[in-house]
């Protein structure tokens, strides 16, 4: 090993140290109880491995006048997530399907319409969406915000579909029609196999969207049915005495467990989906 | 019975017609070729066959059915494409199942089918195979497979020859034809290749900016091209175009060939008729290359001429010499062993008893 390459991992390690240094921290002072992070200093270690702030972050932390730990808030973001990266996707990658190999007239209009919805902020949709809610009586409900989550997910989801299957070539699907294959026989048999990569990164990125949505969760959801998000806020900013950071890094730690297990599990498929590339046959 | 007949068909794009009224018929068991160069719309037509492309206008039979406005899988036909659009995630096996299987073909049957087919390709040992694990001509064995095991009336082949690279193509070419001859297939085939088209073709349709210039047998084509555009399209190296003046002596068209320093006139025995128009005008003279030879025996029409060579080129089995006639560059198809230089005089003898003549202007045939 030359110089050069010793300067490069020490500057590369020390980068990595630099970025790992906050979930250290965090993890660290999860695991002291109070008068050690009141006597320690931010990088002092543990004296014992001590879960008691786990425990209290996940069944007994007080969020606002409830104190019941993140558990049941946790479910509600599972509750909430999973049905919408689901059939998000799906719907992408339906709507990817039609933009791409069964083109009617206006459809690039129609994808280029849907490509705006992309650039819009959360904050616009905010007013006129609440009212639509209002509106289907789904106001507060989980299934209010799961809608809106797919709506909103919707022009991401189509993007990604609609990119990917433009490569794979249109000859397939005349193959598959001479075939005698119809619509959805042909999107099961033939396109969905091809998919994987794609449905990884479309699961991924509304996965993490999703989870780690605040503004939405926060405006259309009340009371036991909020997000952990809101959840974690709220346990953060309720004080009763003494702030107990070790309960506070703990909770946000949970909070974040599932996207990082998402990135951890799903992200080897990422990667080979992004590398693997010819899908021509 | 005709197998395929094509009626005043049009196609068009917003305000591009694309194929404006094409008429085709064609029998049983015959191979049609549809040449031109690319954008000529001869893959639109055949895609219209096909059910992929909505026909703007006219009638498409196959057998006795109108199938103008059917779905692909109602017409009866299996398609081989240019990318061969296997389905990447089956198997060879599954690959050619898949139509059976959506027709609902008895297992039996379908077992019975595939060992049939994958017998006469010989890719029986390619069978539990991916698609990504096959060479090119694999590939285009496995489609082929595919679309015999559906037993159409009509096979339409898109280009298909035209991702493998020169050795192989020859190859799959002679396959493609062995495979007409022994089976009786009715088959289209797409291709821009002329020399696919004289060699697999019963009939050809040469097709140019969405018309059919002319249809018939391969030679009849070669032979008596209607215009100069066909004439140039199909043979390789193209036919030789050469403008001269033509004069009427003595009741005789006689045309002007002038190379180096040396002027002939030669006479035209062949009984064309329009010819008498052209007399003291300018007419060009259609010679294919193989036409223009080394002088030897004498042969009874045709002329001598001392040209200048500009560029030898040997292919092995004849050598293409080009010469300048009348300030044009002339190809001619010269036997190895007879001498020549660049920039030395060539005595070469001109075949007059198959060169055609065409108008300057419309470019059309003088028959």
């Amino acid at each position: 090993m030359n110089i050069k390459r010793v300067l490069i991992y020490s500057i590369l390690g020390f980068a990595a140290l630099i970025y790992l240094l906050p979930l250290v921290v965090m993890v660290i002072t999860s695991l002291k109880d109070l008068d050690e992070i009141r006597s320690g200093t931010l990088l002092s270690m543990p004296q014992a491995l001590n879960f008691d702030s786990w425990d209290k972050a996940w069944g007994a932390a007080c969020t606002g006048v409830s104190c019941e730990g993140l558990k049941g808030y946790f479910w509600n973001s599972v509750l909430i997530v999973v049905p919408a990266v689901i059939i998000s996707t799906v719907i992408g990658a339906l709507n990817g399907y039609v933009l791409t190999k069964w083109k009617f007239r206006g459809s690039t209009l129609f994808f280029g319409m849907l490509l705006i919805g992309t650039m819009i902020p959360f904050q616009v949709v905010l007013l006129p969406m609440a009212r639509m809610l209002g509106f289907l009586g789904l106001a507060g409900t989980t299934s209010g915000l799961i809608m809106v989550h797919i709506i909103y997910g919707l022009a991401f989801t189509t993007l990604f579909f609609r990119n990917y299957y433009i490569s794979i070539p249109s000859e397939l699907v005349n193959a598959a029609r001479i075939d005698g294959a119809g619509f959805w026989m042909i999107f099961h048999r033939i396109i969905l196999p091809l998919s994987i990569p794609i449905i990884v990164v479309s699961v991924i990125w509304q996965f993490t969207q999703i989870w780690n949505d605040f503004l939405f969760g926060v405006v259309y959801s009340s009371g036991d049915s909020q997000p952990i998000t809101v959840a974690l806020n709220n346990l953060v900013n309720t004080s009763t005495g003494v702030k107990e950071y070790n309960v506070d890094m703990a909770a946000a730690i949970i909070a974040a467990l599932p996207t990082l297990f998402v990135y951890i599990v799903a992200g080897k498929y990422f990667v080979k989906g992004l590398t693997a590339g010819a899908v021509k046959g | 019975m005709h197998a395929l007949k094509i009626q005043n068909i049009e196609k068009i794009y917003g305000k591009v017609k694309v194929l404006k009224g094409i008429d085709l018929e064609i029998q049983p068991g015959q191979f049609l070729i549809l040449v031109g160069p690319s954008g000529c719309g001869k893959s639109t037509l055949l895609n219209m066959i096909a059910g992929l492309e909505p026909v703007s206008k006219g009638n498409i039979f196959i057998g006795d059915r109108d199938v103008t406005h059917l779905d692909p899988k109602d017409r009866d036909i299996a398609m081989v494409f240019q990318s061969y659009a296997l389905y990447p995630n089956m198997t060879v096996r599954q690959n050619i199942e898949f139509g059976l299987t959506i027709r609902k073909t008895e297992k039996s049957e379908q077992k019975k089918i595939v060992e049939k087919v994958s017998k006469l390709l010989q890719i029986e040992p390619l069978l539990d195979r991916k698609p990504k694990q096959l060479s090119g001509g694999q590939r285009q064995r496995v489609a082929m497979g595919r679309a015999l095991a559906r037993d159409p009336s009509i096979f339409l082949f898109d280009e298909p020859l035209s991702n493998l690279d020169a050795k192989l193509r020859v190859e799959m070419r002679g396959e493609i034809k062995e495979l007409h001859q022994r089976e009786g297939t009715t088959i289209v085939y797409v291709t821009h290749d002329q020399i696919e088209a004289m060699t697999l073709g019963d009939v050809i349709a040469v097709m140019k900016d969405g018309e059919i210039q002319q249809f018939g047998p391969p030679q009849d084509i070669y032979d008596n091209p209607r215009n100069q555009f066909i004439a140039s399209f199909m043979g390789s190296p193209s036919m030789n175009f050469i403008p001269c003046q033509a004069e009427k002596v003595n009741g005789v068209i006689q045309i002007s060939l002038e190379s180096g320093n040396e002027k002939v006139k030669v006479p035209i025995k062949q009984n064309i008729k329009g010819l008498e128009a052209y007399a003291d005008k300018s007419i060009i003279l259609g010679i294919r290359p193989e036409q223009i030879t080394q002088q030897g025996e004498d042969k009874p029409d045709s002329a001598k001429l001392n040209c200048d060579v500009e560029l030898i080129e040997p292919t092995g089995p004849d050598t293409l010499v080009t010469v300048r006639i009348n300030g044009v560059k002339t190809v001619c198809r010269i036997h190895p062993t007879a001498e020549s230089k660049v920039d030395k005089l060539m005595p070469l003898l001109l075949d007059m008893s198959k060169v055609v003549f065409f108008d300057p202007d419309t470019q059309e045939r003088v028959y």
